[in-house]
């Protein structure tokens, strides 16, 4: 229409622009719209999982290695909330007054224990060249869908706050996901090894049966998270770093546990692979799962936006400009460190001696002060 | 530039962790049981003077400056839900000492009406004495009605006690909206105020105590917001895309130095005879009301949960409170003396203007909070315990501050009397709240149902039943041992160095892995 034309030439041609103006908007809202449910429908396929995953659900988790075995113990021995009671550590009665049940107060030496655990774990992991933080409680809820939650589901996990879009985190996994939303990291920055302290909510909802009791499933409770942003190439080989240190710190402790390797059915949409630790719980008679390492691959950094630039490779010519090598996904892990509440589980319960008192973990007593030793009041 | 953290001489690969003091023998937790609350049955409800006078949110965290003063009852009487639950309020004494009721009300800027309040309880008394009448009637006629009788006789008494029991109907549904109003009303009455307290607002508050001088610094100070950027200490801007405003990650050293803070706060307060305890964080929102916060007001400070009656605590002073809720506790159990360490989130709605840059004020953080129920004689000295406690803190930790005894306008309604910490921040440029100790009398007490017995004079009978002494309301008090946001500003800006390095306090050194500094990672 830009050159010169005959009036009726040109009327032809308006009508032509008009019509496909017209069938130009009609295809990009069906665009829009498709798009939208594509993106819905897609953002449900799980994860790819790791070949050597075993194919099933919970009962065809194998094992990948043991560690100690349970403690003999030559007096009749009772579960961490008889314990717990006798030792004046944990009041549920006065939180389920004040907040509702699977709430808990900590007292006296159990509150030293939470520091002592939190502290230890923490520096521990800090040694093994990991950046600490602290986090938000408190995030935007398309943070916690990006990470592979879903904050409005029935049955969900996670609480909301009234009158906005934010949620409680149930896990640092989250808030430490969205540090590097929506960038592009440098190939150097990585790998970025994160260990976060935070408080965890959780609403349990279809939690139900006998193993919900005590400290075994709280809506609140302390943990320290390790996370890692990594190069494609090197993710399974921080896993099994992320693996070994919980290994190195449970043993360390003087736990019992084993490692699991999750089946399929038991991996949860965003992870490629599992390892779950569970430790032997002697007052539970079972075992009870005391940590979870997962390796997300890029389902989460695809969500999250979350790239970065590879370096160049030696060979290139020195005048290709950085824009030239297309930016990838980074890979997502993570891995608890310590949760609090079924570590305190572990410690009374397989630490009790005859006499009602429980040793306190070597490692742990520099943390409370000396302390070797929580010992029933009436000695 | 690889990430990572550097202590200066100590790297973080060889951290020696210093053995941590041991705690003396005699504070190897022979704490205080907390032996199983004495249950008994519900007292009668004697109206004692609870007011939920929540017009002032009482600020334990470090108010904001006077600018942003929060504002009286915000709520319309209207708009205020039914009370779910009933404050034990003494409207005898009230009326008994109006005079000084109503010059309390005045003095602290509040607007309670008393004058209805008054009218509202004359009112009760009347109704209650014609329903005590018309019970008696219809007693007599009930009794009339056994013997023998007239069938007309009969038919008469029968209309008679139709007509008294309509008549009691209607006067009982009548008291009902009357207490349900007269409770309203009352609880918007603020504490009463300590006669040392100074009346007026908040440039009426006067210095206690004065701690140490502003350090001179021979080169240009930063504050802690540059210095966290430049130590790689916080991040602020990736809090803001996923979670908002006002919110932030620790990083390295600072997470380093929040856990020390804690740590050694509550030893120290263990060692002064305190019963450490975590809390909830959640709570249901009566709770929070009961100790004198409104969670619905309009700019209330309270995050509520959705879907749920339950609100995100503010402060530890709501779920220590809570804990001896609706309980007649043994004189010999008291003082029960608490110290809680806790995540604290607050909405800061209305809280606007320059004092809300960094760590000042945020929506989320940690703090250890001091929480003490005692008889009623002993409260004044256990403010002054409380008070002197702060003072050994944060002068071990080096800090210049003033101690201030804060004015009728300032008290917040739970107050009896109030003193607040402020430190000098020489990034902020002046004094920065970083504690208040409160004590509440028996305000929150009356709410909370914290009822105890006290023991019998040496001089009774020892026939006398243990049902003998009627129960009186707990005083509590709540004091701030650390507020470790506003803590690290004062640390930071405090101990800043000309190097762009930090010193640490020497009484957290030993929390710290034996770190003594914190230093640029160029060095």
């Amino acid at each position: 229409m830009k050159g010169k034309l005959e009036p009726s030439e040109r009327q032809k041609l308006i009508e032509e622009g008009k019509n496909l103006k017209e069938g130009l908007l009609t295809l990009e809202e069906d665009l829009l719209k498709l798009t939208d449910e594509l993106q819905q429908e897609a953002q449900c396929i799980p994860n790819m999982t790791h070949p050597d995953v075993p194919i099933g659900d919970e009962d065809s988790s194998t094992i990948r290695k043991k560690v100690g075995s349970p403690h003999d113990f030559s007096f009749p021995i009772k579960d961490h909330l008889q314990l717990g009671k006798e030792l004046n550590l944990f009041d549920f009665d006065a939180a389920a007054k004040v907040s509702g049940s699977k709430f808990y107060y900590l007292k006296n030496e159990a509150v030293m224990l939470e520091m002592a655990l939190t502290n230890w774990t923490v520096f521990e992991v800090i040694k093994r060249g990991f950046t600490p933080l602290t986090t938000p409680e408190i995030v935007r809820s398309s943070v916690v869908e990006k990470c592979g939650f879903q904050p409005r589901g029935e049955n969900t996990q996670v609480y909301s706050i009234e009158g906005s879009d934010h949620c409680l985190i149930g896990t640092a996994e989250i808030p430490v996901g969205g540090i590097h939303m929506d960038s592009i990291l440098a190939n150097s920055q990585l790998p970025l090894k994160y260990v976060a302290s935070s408080h965890c909510f959780r609403t349990e909802a279809g939690a139900a049966g006998t193993a919900t009791r005590g400290l075994y499933r709280v809506h609140q409770f302390s943990k320290v998270e390790m996370f890692v942003l990594c190069q494609p190439e090197e993710s399974d080989s921080y896993h099994e770093e992320l693996i070994r240190i919980e290994e190195e710190l449970f043993t360390s402790l003087g736990l019992h546990f084993k490692i699991l390797d999750m089946a399929t059915a038991d991996l949860g949409a965003p992870a490629y692979r599992k390892f779950d630790v569970e430790a032997w719980m002697p007052g539970l008679g079972r075992y009870g799962e005391i940590s979870s390492a997962s390796n997300c691959t890029d389902y989460q950094s695809r969500r999250l936006g979350i790239r970065y630039r590879p370096s160049e490779p030696p060979s290139s010519t020195p005048k290709k400009g950085k824009g030239n090598i297309p930016t990838q996904f980074v890979h997502t892990l993570n891995a608890t460190a310590c949760a609090i509440p079924r570590m305190i589980v572990c410690i009374l319960e397989n630490y009790q001696q005859e006499d009602g008192s429980i040793v306190i973990p070597k490692p742990l007593r520099p943390f409370m002060g000396g302390l070797e030793r929580i010992t029933p009041k009436s000695q | 530039m690889r990430r990572g953290c550097c202590f200066g001489g100590t790297t973080l690969h060889t951290l020696k962790l210093a053995t941590l003091p041991s705690l003396s023998p005699s504070s190897r937790f022979v704490l205080n049981p907390i032996t199983p609350v004495f249950r008994s049955p519900r007292a009668p409800l004697r109206f004692s003077p609870i007011g939920r006078a929540l017009s002032s949110a009482p600020a334990v965290q470090p108010a904001a400056p006077s600018s942003s003063k929060v504002a009286t009852k915000t709520i319309s009487d209207d708009q205020l839900a039914k009370p779910q639950w009933n404050a034990s309020i003494d409207f005898k004494w009230i009326r008994d000492n109006k005079d000084a009721v109503a010059t309390n009300i005045k003095n602290r800027n509040s607007n309670a009406d008393l004058e209805l309040v008054l009218e509202l309880y004359t009112k009760m008394l009347e109704i209650q004495k014609e329903v005590e009448r018309l019970r008696g009637e219809r007693n007599v006629v009930a009794n009339k009605m056994k013997g023998k009788l007239e069938p007309s006789e009969r038919q008469k008494l029968i209309e008679e006690g139709k007509n008294l029991k309509e008549g009691l109907l209607t006067l009982e549904e009548d008291l009902l909206k009357l207490t349900d109003e007269l409770q309203q009303e009352a609880q918007c009455i603020p504490n009463m105020t300590h006669p040392d307290v100074p009346i007026g607002d908040e440039d009426s508050s006067t210095i206690r105590k004065k701690v140490g001088s502003p350090h001179d610094f021979s080169f240009p100070i930063k504050d802690h917001l540059q210095l966290g950027k430049e130590l790689n200490l916080f991040d602020f801007d990736a809090a803001a895309k996923v979670s908002g405003s006002k919110f932030y990650y620790l990083k390295n050293e600072a997470v380093m130095l929040e856990m020390a803070l804690t740590n050694w706060t509550v030893f120290e307060v263990i060692k002064r005879g305190f019963t450490p305890l975590t809390t909830p964080e959640i709570v249901r929102s009566s709770v929070v009301e009961k100790c004198g916060f409104q969670p619905r007001g309009e700019n209330t400070q309270v995050y509520s949960i959705e879907g749920s009656d339950h609100c995100l605590i503010g402060t530890a002073e709501i779920p220590v409170g809570g804990i001896h809720m609706d309980s007649i506790l043994a004189n010999s159990q008291l003082p029960l003396k608490y110290v809680a360490s806790s995540h604290c989130f607050r909405t800061e709605a209305g809280a606007a203007g320059t004092a809300t840059r960094g760590l000042y004020r945020v929506h989320q953080f940690s703090k250890v909070e001091m929480f003490v129920l005692c008889q009623p004689e002993e409260s004044d000295s256990y403010h002054e315990e409380l008070i002197r406690i702060e003072e050994e803190l944060f002068t071990s930790l080096g800090l210049h501050f003033k101690i201030l005894d804060m004015a009728t306008a300032d008290l917040g309604a739970p107050a009896y009397r109030k003193f607040d910490v402020e430190a000098w921040m020489p990034g902020l440029g002046r004094y920065g709240e970083i504690s208040s100790a409160s004590n509440c009398t028996d305000y929150q007490s009356r709410r909370l149902g914290i009822r105890y017995r006290p023991s019998e004079p040496p001089s009774s009978t020892p026939k006398k039943g243990k049902g003998n002494i009627p129960t009186q309301f707990v005083h509590t008090l709540n004091a701030t041992a650390c507020a470790i946001p506003r803590m690290i500003v004062c640390i930071l800006e405090n101990y800043q160095q000309e190097d762009g390095s930090i010193v640490i306090p020497k009484p957290l050194r030993p929390f710290m892995g034996g770190l003594e500094r914190i230093t640029p990672k160029s060095q």
